[in-house]
């Protein structure tokens, strides 16, 4: 963050800033985290409170010591990262693996990227594969998703429909998925206020539904959680830095995500395939944007180059998706990530030293 | 994109003159292209409209003096951005003499012969560009069947041409009938914006003796005022940013040079003034204003007695306008208006990718990648990402909410390419 006396044109310019849009997020998730207190008591409110304050803690320190920042957390996008976080994750995850998850969801997801806004991948999804590689059998272990004894609420009986109720409100699930009717008001929020564009969520959805849809006609069944489909939709794979930026390039995004999804899911993953097939869509985002590049004015549109690319990175994400499935299923996802954390630290190094980050 | 224009402080304002400064600094670089060369020399006497720069070969425009008086020095001077020009000071002796002009009845002249008086009258597009109006005229056998009138002042404060329409919609439709002498067009379309279609009632009483002209109101839109952008409204295509507007049988003007090019035929007055609006949230005097060409900006202020101090002052628009580094150069042919905004600190923050650039840019281009191969340093890739058809309205500095400098990267990177280009060459 620098200043500088203005210079260039424009002099006038639009009441919005960072902040502005972080804060809309954090609106946008608020029901949730007020639906989680209905569900769980404090229990889901102290996860996300040690989630945010563990982001916070580590953005602070990490840009002190190298950027001499004291302003770092002001933006607003450490607490969005900590409530995203914690909105993935089971409401009784033990807190020393929350405080973790938080601390590497901004150090590996965002900071040592150059920090906000330089991060290629989603920084809570980070943080919680991270949480995962490092806490195997806390993360699996069933117990951090339910305890019958803590149940605040067991149900709100709004409706007369026992869907309409379950979509309004049901205690399971990750944290951020127990009202997907109050996920979808948020989304339907952040699309009004322009913070969202339609495209990645629809997009998404409907390269997710066709393909189950086929699959439930040719009589196979397809467990997967809506929570986690709404969650993953609208607010992860909506991130402004890890998504594309052009409308025709969230489309391909968004589709490329529901697509893979169903095959992580027909894959063995039984859990993580939103989380997988975010972060690895989001590893495709500068190409997506190049290939999904806007028509200049005046100009033709080259079709056939345009198909030719656009076959070639469909092609990649499919490779890429196999490649992360077969992963999976040998046990050896952890091995990414040690080598993502070894590339993160030797870029940052290598840059820093150079003063280019 | 909307942007909200604050034109409702000045556009009912009447056109107002002032007093005019004791000595003008009168640039003779004040077209794109080469500076006119003096015909005057220091020390000389100089009467009023007296050609005092001769255009240059090639791309350049005659320069005439806009008072009489003494021509007290010949020397480089800056303009408003701080690059210095060969410029004329004229003391004036503020007794109006006139240099002898005889004027003829525009309608027995031949088309060369108006363009020629355009060109002797140093006229250039007065939107901004300050390309030489007469070049543009001259066709090279080329038809043209449509003429906008561009009145599409979509830089918001700007109400100059606004004023000029409503105040002298007679000239402007002369002026007009004066160019389609030359340009033969089969229609001409005055275009507005829809918050000024009032003006439709103050053109109607006209419309019935020039059957050739129609309006038409567009959006509230920012840059519906580009050239581009105007011919797409208009006629339904885009015209890419390489090829001439006549090249597709359309010509475009902005509605001052056309006034201007009624007082060069039709009264043989060279351009030496233009109207501007003076605006901003700092200024304590709202309005238009007929300024000469080489007056100071500073003396304009003291004439309305403000004060500079602690403000920043912008010469045109606030969206292409230019920073004004020093307050005591002087008004161009170009410049639309004088803005004063509080000065502010603009707090820069890392790009989040959220698009809005993309959205809004008129051009179809990704502005948030200019800035990042700026910043890394990878010139050459700039042009893979098009910049050349960057047309710097800056809408796309304007919506980012982290205000990442767009447009100093554009601006800069333009400059990059060049010296690049230079250095291979």
């Amino acid at each position: 963050m620098q200043s500088v006396k203005i210079q260039y044109p424009p002099f006038v310019r639009a009441n919005d800033s960072t902040s502005k849009v972080m804060f809309d997020v954090i609106l946008a998730l608020i029901p949730c985290l007020v639906f989680s207190y209905f569900a769980f008591g404090f229990v889901p409110v102290m996860v996300i409170l040690v989630a945010v304050g563990s982001a916070l803690l580590t953005e602070f320190i990490f840009s002190m010591i190298f950027w001499s920042k004291k302003n770092s957390v002001t933006d607003g996008s450490g607490i969005v990262t900590g409530i995203l976080l914690s909105c993935t994750i089971g409401a009784f995850t033990p807190l020393y693996v929350v405080a973790f998850g938080g601390a590497m969801s901004v150090l590996f997801g965002k900071l040592l990227w150059g920090g906000l806004g330089r991060n290629p991948f989603n920084p809570a999804l980070v943080g919680r594969e991270f949480m995962t590689v490092f806490f195997p059998t806390v993360m699996t272990s069933g117990s951090i998703w339910y305890d019958r004894t803590a149940v605040n609420l067991s149900g709100i009986n709004l409706f007369d429909n026992e869907l309409l109720n379950g979509l309004f409100f049901r205690p399971s699930g990750a944290i951020g998925e127990y009202s997907i009717l109050f996920l979808t008001l948020g989304g339907l929020y952040l699309l009004f206020r322009r913070r969202i564009s339609w495209h990645i969520p629809f997009a998404l959805f409907a390269a997710f539904s066709l393909p189950l849809y086929l699959l439930l006609y040719l009589g196979n069944s397809l467990s997967f959680s809506l929570g986690g489909l709404m969650l993953g939709a609208i607010f992860m794979a909506t991130d402004m830095p890890s998504s594309p930026s052009t409308s025709s390039g969230k489309i391909f995004y968004g589709a490329m995500i529901g697509l893979t999804a169903i095959l992580f899911i027909l894959n063995g993953v039984n859990y993580e395939y939103m989380s997988y097939s975010i972060l690895l869509l989001n590893a495709f985002t500068a190409p997506v944007n190049w290939v999904f590049r806007p028509r200049i004015w005046g100009r033709k549109l080259d079709w056939s180059n345009r198909l030719g690319q656009g076959v070639g990175i469909t092609a990649g994400i499919l490779l890429a998706a196999y490649a992360i499935a077969y992963l999976h299923q040998i046990g050896g996802i952890q091995y990414l990530l040690y080598v993502y954390i070894a590339f993160c630290i030797i870029r940052f190094n290598s840059l820093y030293i150079r003063k280019r980050i | 994109m909307h942007i909200f224009s604050m034109k409702g402080m000045t556009k009912k304002e009447k056109i107002r003159q002032i007093k005019d400064a004791p000595v003008l600094y009168v640039p003779l670089l004040q077209q794109i292209g080469q500076a006119a060369l003096p015909t005057v020399s220091v020390g000389e006497k100089v009467k009023k409209y007296q050609l005092i720069g001769q255009a240059h070969k090639g791309l350049s425009a005659n320069i005439h003096a806009p008072v009489s008086g003494v021509v007290q020095a010949i020397e480089d001077y800056p303009l408003a951005d701080g690059t210095a020009v060969p410029t004329l000071f004229i003391k004036n002796d503020f007794k109006e003499t006139e240099e002898e002009r005889t004027i003829f009845r525009w309608e027995e002249l031949s088309p060369d012969e108006i363009i020629g008086l355009i060109r002797e009258a140093g006229i250039v597009g007065e939107g901004g560009a300050q390309f030489p109006t007469s070049l543009k005229y001259t066709l090279d056998g080329k038809r043209i069947h449509t003429l906008i009138v561009n009145g599409t002042e979509c830089e918001p404060y700007l109400t100059a041409d606004y004023a000029l329409m409503e105040q002298h919609t007679g000239e402007l439709l002369e002026g007009i009938r004066i160019i389609n002498k030359v340009l033969q067009a089969e229609q001409i379309v005055i275009t507005l914006e829809e918050q000024n279609k009032e003006l439709v009632k103050v053109f109607a009483p006209f419309l019935p003796e020039n059957p050739l002209v129609r309006l038409q109101i567009l959006p509230n839109e920012y840059p519906q005022g580009g050239e581009l952008q105007l011919i797409q409204s208009v006629l339904g295509f885009e015209l890419p940013r390489n090829q001439l507007p006549r090249d597709r049988g359309v010509l475009v003007n902005n509605v001052g040079t056309i006034y201007s090019v009624y007082q060069a035929v039709a009264r043989r007055i060279p351009l030496v003034s233009r109207f501007i609006t003076l605006s901003g949230e700092e200024s304590l005097h709202y309005g238009n204003y007929e300024v000469k060409v080489g007056t100071p900006i500073s003396h304009l202020l003291e004439e309305l007695h403000l004060s500079a101090e602690g403000k920043i002052l912008v010469l045109g628009g606030p969206m292409m306008g230019k920073f004004v580094e020093y307050p005591d150069a002087s008004f161009v042919k170009g410049s639309s208006g004088l803005l004063l905004f509080r000065k502010q600190v603009v707090e820069r923050q890392n790009c989040i990718s959220c698009g809005y650039c993309v959205e809004v840019c008129p051009m179809h281009l990704m502005p948030m990648k200019f800035e990042e191969i700026y910043r890394t340093g990878k010139f050459f890739k700039l042009e893979k990402y098009q910049l050349s058809n960057c047309i710097e309205c800056a809408a796309c500095e304007y919506i980012c909410p982290s205000n990442v400098p767009l447009i100093q990267s554009i601006k800069e990177g333009k400059k990059k390419i060049k010296e690049l280009a230079h250095a291979i060459r």
